[in-house]
C-alpha cells in the first residue's frame, strides 16, 4: 500500500512536469504523452481507492488518510474529463489547458504528500457516518472541490497573465486569420466553466450534508462550525456568480472586472481547502459533531 | 390636470426607486457578503457561552461590546434574522422583476423561490417545531421530553418505553509487535502463519507457527508412571443410568466428593500396606472435625467458640444472650456441583438469640458472616456470629469409601450411619449399586501417577455465560510463535491480550495485541404506548429514528457510564415538507442552469448567432464578449 501510494505520488510528480514541458514545446505528441502521464497516474490513483475500499469495507472516505487519497482522485479525474471534452468534443486543438494541468497536477501531488504522512491505519466507521448518504454527498462535494480547483488554477494562470501582458494585447494568443482552429478558451472564461461545473455539486453536497444531519441527529441545520464553512464556500461561489450582472451598474472599468472575479476565486478556494481540512484551528470546533476528515 | 398628475408621478418615481433597491443584484451581493463575514465570525468568535467566559477570552470591554451587537449568538440575533428576511424580500421582488416566460428561465426562477421556500420552513420549524430530548432508563418509561436549551419538560400526548439500550461493537483486531529492548526499537507485523519475520538490525527473528483463532489452555489429565505416586481414580456417578457426577478423585489431594441433594460422600484413600488397608475398611465413619461457631459480642472482650451441633444450646456469660442452634446446612443452595469443581459450597448456621428484647433468629453463613438477611429483621446488632466449617466437613449419612493399596488390593465399602453395610473388591470399568439408593458408582480409570499436560488447543463447548447474541461471540485466540536468536530457536504459545513473552535473553519480546472494539451502533428498542395500547415498537440506531405523531426520535446519547440510559433527541418539524420541497427544487434547478440551460438553448437557437438570442444580461453572466 505504501509502495503504490509512493509510485502514485512519483508519477503525478512526472506529470507536473511533463505539462510544463507540453507547454513550452507545444507538439501534439507532447500533448498526448502527458495525458498518458496523467491517465497512469490516475489509474495506479483508482487501484489505491479501490483496494482501500476493499480493505476497508467501506466506502475510503472516512478519515484524512482516505479523503486526501480520495480528493487527488476526484481532482484527477475531473481534470482528465475536461481535457477530454476540450479536445473532442469542444475541439479546440492549440489549447493552453496545459498549465493548468500542471497547476493541477501540483495540487494532487500535495494531496497524495499528504496522504503518506497521514495515518493509513483502517478505522471503523463511526455509527453517525455509517449511512448511504456518505458516499453521495462525499462525492458531490470531492467533484465540486476538483471542478473548483480548477477555476482558482484558471484565476492564478489568468492573473499572471494580465500582469506579464498588461496593456499588450487583449488575448494572449492572437488566432490567426482564417485558421481552422477554434479560438482558445481565455483564462478567465476558463475559470467561468469550471465554476459552473463545480457549483452545482457544492449545492447538491451542502443539501445531501443537510439532509444526513436530519436523519442522524435531528436537526437539519444546527450551525455546527463545518456547516457554517461549507455554507460561507456556497456564499462566495454565489457572489462570484452574481458579481457580473452588477458589475456594469458600477463605475469599475470594464477591463478591471475579470481580475475582481479572479481575485474572488482566489479567496474561495482557500476557503473550501480551510473547510476541507482546516476547521480543527477554529476554537468553536472543539464541541463540533463532525470533524471527521482531521 | 397636470397638477393631478405630478404628485402621482412623483410618488411612482419614489416608488420605483425602493423597488429598483430591493430588485437589485447589488443588494442581493451586499446581503450575501454580509452574511459570509458574519458566518465566519460565527465561527471565530465563541457562540452561546457564558459572559464570564466572553470576559476572560476576549477582556471585559470587547465582551461587553460583543454582547451589545449580539456577537455571543450572531445566529440568533435580530440583526441576522433581519438580513435573512431582507434576502427573502429580496429575491422575491427581483424574482418578480425579471420573470420573463421562457422555458430558459425555469432554473433561475426555481432556484430563487427554492431558497425563499428553504427560508420560510425554517422560520416555521423555529415558531412551531419541537427541539428537545430526554433520557429513559432501561425498562422504564417517560411520557414527557426536555426542550433545548432551557430544560423545560413538556408532554409528548402518549408513552415512550426504552425495553433495551445495547451498544455494538465491532469485532476486536489483533497485532504482533515485536520488541527489540536494547534498539529500543518496536515493529507490528502481520499474523501470517508460516512467514518468517526478521528484525531488521539484530538477528532475532520471529515466526508464526500455528494459529488458533479460539483457543483454550487445556489440562490432559496424564499417567507419567506406574509407580502409584500420585494415585487417581476416575469415578462416574449415575442415577437410572444417566451419568449424574464424574471426575478425578486423588487419592493425596481433594480425595472426596459431597452429593448433598442426596446426603452421599465419597473417599478415596491409599493405603500402603495390607494392615492398614484392613483397618480404613472396616473402620466406621471418618470422624472428620465439626464445624464450629464463634460467638463474639461487640465492644466487649467475650468471644466463645461451640461445635455445631442442632438443639445446643449456649448462654452467654456476662450478657443476656441465649444462643440456639436450630439448623445447619452444608449447602444453602443445595447446589449440585460437578465432581471435578468440587469446593465447600456455603454452609450455613441457623441460630436463635434469646435476650431482653425477644428472640432474633438468623442465619450465618460461613463464607459471608457480615451478611445480614434481610427479609428478617436482626435485633441484636452486637452479636457477631461466624462459622468455620472443615473443607471436607460432610454430615452425609451414605457414604462410599475407596481404598486401594500398593500390593494391588481395591475395596469399595459402603457405610450408613456410622456402620459398615458392606465392602467389595471392585474392578476398573464395573458398576457398582449403592445399596439402598437408586444410585450406582462406577471407577472408571486409574492412573497411578496422575499429572496434568497443559496443552493449547481449539475451544470447544459451548459460551454459556457469555453475555452476548448468537454470531457475537469473539474468540480468544492464541498463536505458537517461534522465537529465534542468539540462544537458538523457542517456540511458546502466545495469547492475545496477555503480557509480552521475552525470548530467554530477556532482550526480544513478543506481544499479541488486542485492539479495537469501537462502537459499531447505539441501539434502543423503543415502544410507544398510548392509552395503554402498543402502537409502535421499533430498534433506532443512529440514523434510523422512530416516527410517531410528529414527534421524531433520534439516538443521540447514552449512559456514559453503565449503558444503563439511552439519551433521544425530540423534534418535531412542521415546516420540514416546506424545506424538502425547497431542497429538491434547489438542486433541480442549479442543475437545470449549469448542465440542461446551455444544450438547450443551443438547440432551441440552431443557426441563429449568439448575440441574437442572447440577452445583454446572459452573456455578463456567463461571460460572453
Amino acid at each position: 500500500m505504501d509502495f503504490m501510494l509512493r509510485l502514485t505520488l512519483y508519477v503525478y510528480c512526472a506529470a507536473i512536469v511533463v505539462y510544463i514541458v507540453r507547454e513550452v514545446w507545444r507538439a501534439n505528441t507532447m500533448r498526448w504523452v502527458a495525458f498518458g502521464v496523467l491517465s497512469s497516474g490516475f489509474i495506479l490513483n483508482t487501484i489505491l481507492v479501490l483496494t482501500r475500499w476493499a480493505e476497508a469495507h467501506h466506502a475510503p472516505m472516512s478519515d484524512k488518510f482516505e479523503s486526501f487519497v480520495f480528493f487527488a482522485w476526484s481532482i484527477a479525474l475531473v481534470y482528465l474529463i475536461f481535457e477530454l471534452v476540450t479536445i473532442f468534443i469542444v475541439k479546440v486543438h492549440e489549447s493552453r489547458i496545459g498549465i493548468i494541468g500542471a497547476l493541477q497536477c501540483v495540487l494532487v501531488a500535495w494531496m497524495i504528500c499528504s496522504a503518506l504522512q497521514a495515518d493509513s491505519t483502517i478505522k471503523e466507521l463511526p455509527p453517525a457516518l455509517q449511512s448511504n448518504w456518505l458516499v453521495t454527498h462525499v462525492i458531490c462535494y470531492f467533484l465540486s472541490y476538483s471542478a473548483l480547483s480548477m477555476s482558482f488554477s484558471a484565476a492564478i494562470v489568468y492573473l499572471i497573465h494580465r500582469w506579464i501582458f498588461s496593456g499588450k494585447q487583449k488575448d494572449a494568443v492572437a488566432v490567426e486569420p482564417g485558421s481552422q482552429k477554434k479560438k482558445d478558451y481565455s483564462f478567465d472564461k476558463l475559470a467561468y466553466i469550471a465554476v459552473s461545473i463545480g457549483f452545482p455539486f457544492l449545492t447538491i453536497g451542502l443539501i445531501t450534508g443537510s439532509i444526513w444531519a436530519k436523519g442522524a441527529w435531528g436537526t437539519y441545520w444546527g450551525w455546527d462550525p463545518k456547516e457554517i464553512w461549507s455554507l460561507i464556500s456556497w456564499l462566495v461561489y454565489l457572489t462570484y456568480m452574481h458579481l457580473p450582472l452588477m458589475l456594469p451598474k458600477t463605475n469599475i472599468k470594464k477591463s478591471f472586472r475579470p481580475i475582481l472575479l479572479s481575485i474572488i476565486l482566489l479567496i474561495a478556494f482557500p476557503i473550501v481547502l480551510f473547510t476541507f481540512m482546516g476547521l480543527h484551528k477554529l476554537p468553536t470546533s472543539a464541541d463540533s459533531d463532525h470533524i471527521y476528515a482531521e | 390636470m397636470a397638477k393631478a398628475a405630478e404628485p402621482q408621478q412623483r410618488k411612482s418615481k419614489s416608488n420605483s426607486k425602493t423597488w429598483e433597491i430591493l430588485c437589485s443584484v447589488r443588494l442581493a451581493v451586499i446581503i450575501i457578503v454580509i452574511m459570509a463575514v458574519s458566518c465566519v465570525l460565527g465561527t471565530v468568535i465563541l457562540q452561546q457561552k457564558s459572559p464570564e467566559e466572553y470576559v476572560g477570552r476576549y477582556g471585559a470591554g470587547l465582551a461587553k461590546f460583543f454582547a451589545a451587537i449580539q456577537f455571543t449568538d450572531i445566529f440568533h440575533s435580530y440583526w441576522f434574522s433581519f438580513l435573512l428576511v431582507l434576502l427573502c424580500v429580496n429575491l422575491g421582488c427581483c424574482t418578480v422583476k425579471r420573470w420573463r416566460n421562457k422555458v430558459l428561465m425555469i432554473g433561475f426562477l426555481v432556484t430563487h423561490i427554492s431558497i425563499i421556500l428553504i427560508l420560510i420552513g425554517c422560520v416555521v420549524d423555529l415558531l412551531t417545531g419541537v427541539k428537545g430530548g430526554v433520557n429513559i432508563y432501561e425498562g422504564k418509561s417517560v411520557d414527557y421530553y426536555l426542550t433545548r436549551p432551557d430544560y423545560q419538560k413538556n408532554p409528548l400526548g402518549f408513552e415512550v418505553f426504552c425495553d433495551d439500550f445495547l451498544i455494538e461493537k465491532h469485532p476486536p483486531k489483533y497485532k504482533l509487535i515485536t520488541y527489540v529492548k536494547d534498539k529500543d526499537k518496536q515493529k507490528a507485523v502481520s499474523l501470517k502463519v508460516g512467514k518468517k519475520i526478521s528484525i531488521p538490525g539484530t538477528n532475532y527473528a520471529a515466526t508464526v507457527k500455528e494459529l488458533i483463532e479460539d483457543a483454550e489452555v487445556l489440562h490432559e489429565p496424564i499417567n507419567v508412571s506406574d509407580e502409584p505416586k500420585n494415585p487417581a481414580l476416575y469415578i462416574q456417578l449415575s442415577a437410572k443410568d444417566n451419568v449424574t457426577a464424574e471426575g478425578w478423585l486423588l487419592a493425596k489431594d481433594r480425595n472426596w466428593y459431597n452429593d448433598t441433594q442426596r446426603d452421599l460422600k465419597i473417599d478415596y484413600v491409599w493405603a500402603d500396606t495390607d494392615e492398614a488397608h484392613e483397618k480404613l475398611t472396616n473402620a466406621a465413619a471418618k470422624t472428620s472435625t465439626k464445624p464450629t461457631l464463634e460467638i463474639r459480642i461487640d465492644g466487649t472482650d467475650i468471644v466463645k467458640n461451640v461445635p455445631v451441633e442442632k438443639g445446643q444450646k449456649v448462654s452467654i456469660k456476662g450478657t443476656d444472650y441465649t444462643v440456639e442452634i436450630k439448623d445447619f446446612a452444608l449447602d444453602y443452595s443445595k447446589r449440585l456441583v460437578a465432581l471435578s469443581e468440587q469446593e465447600s459450597n456455603n454452609p450455613a448456621v441457623m441460630v436463635e438469640i434469646s435476650g431482653p428484647q425477644g428472640v432474633d433468629s438468623r442465619w450465618s453463613f460461613s463464607k459471608y458472616p457480615d451478611y445480614q438477611d434481610k427479609a428478617h429483621k436482626t435485633i441484636y446488632k452486637d452479636v457477631k456470629l461466624k462459622c468455620t466449617v472443615p473443607e471436607d466437613f460432610s454430615d452425609a449419612k451414605n457414604r462410599v469409601r475407596i481404598v486401594q493399596n500398593r500390593s494391588g488390593k481395591q475395596t469399595i465399602t459402603y457405610i450408613k450411619d456410622g456402620k459398615v453395610v458392606s465392602t467389595n473388591d471392585w474392578v476398573i470399568g464395573q458398576s457398582y449399586d449403592i445399596a439402598d439408593s437408586d444410585l450406582k458408582i462406577r471407577i472408571a480409570k486409574y492412573f497411578p501417577s496422575h499429572s496434568l499436560k497443559k496443552t493449547v488447543g481449539k475451544k470447544t463447548g459451548g459460551h454459556e455465560g457469555h453475555n452476548h447474541g448468537p454470531g457475537e461471540h469473539h474468540g480468544n485466540p492464541a498463536a505458537l510463535i517461534e522465537m529465534e536468536g542468539p540462544r537458538g530457536e523457542y517456540a511458546e504459545w502466545v495469547f492475545a491480550h496477555t503480557p509480552p513473552h521475552w525470548y530467554p535473553d530477556n532482550n526480544f519480546a513478543v506481544l499479541y495485541e488486542k485492539s479495537g472494539m469501537e462502537v459499531k451502533d447505539y441501539k434502543s428498542i423503543l415502544r410507544v404506548v398510548e392509552n395503554g395500547k402498543t402502537m409502535v415498537t421499533k430498534t433506532i440506531e443512529v440514523n434510523d429514528a422512530l416516527k410517531y405523531k410528529g414527534f421524531v426520535f433520534y439516538q443521540s446519547s447514552y449512559d456514559p457510564e453503565g449503558e444503563r440510559y439511552t439519551g433521544l433527541q425530540v423534534t418535531k418539524n412542521p415546516g420540514i415538507i416546506v424545506v424538502y420541497t425547497g431542497f429538491i427544487l434547489l438542486c433541480l434547478g442549479i442543475v437545470f442552469i449549469f448542465y440542461v440551460k446551455p444544450f438547450l438553448r443551443r438547440k432551441l437557437n440552431k443557426g441563429k448567432k449568439i448575440e441574437e438570442y442572447y440577452s445583454e444580461e446572459e452573456m455578463l453572466a456567463e461571460h460572453i464578449e
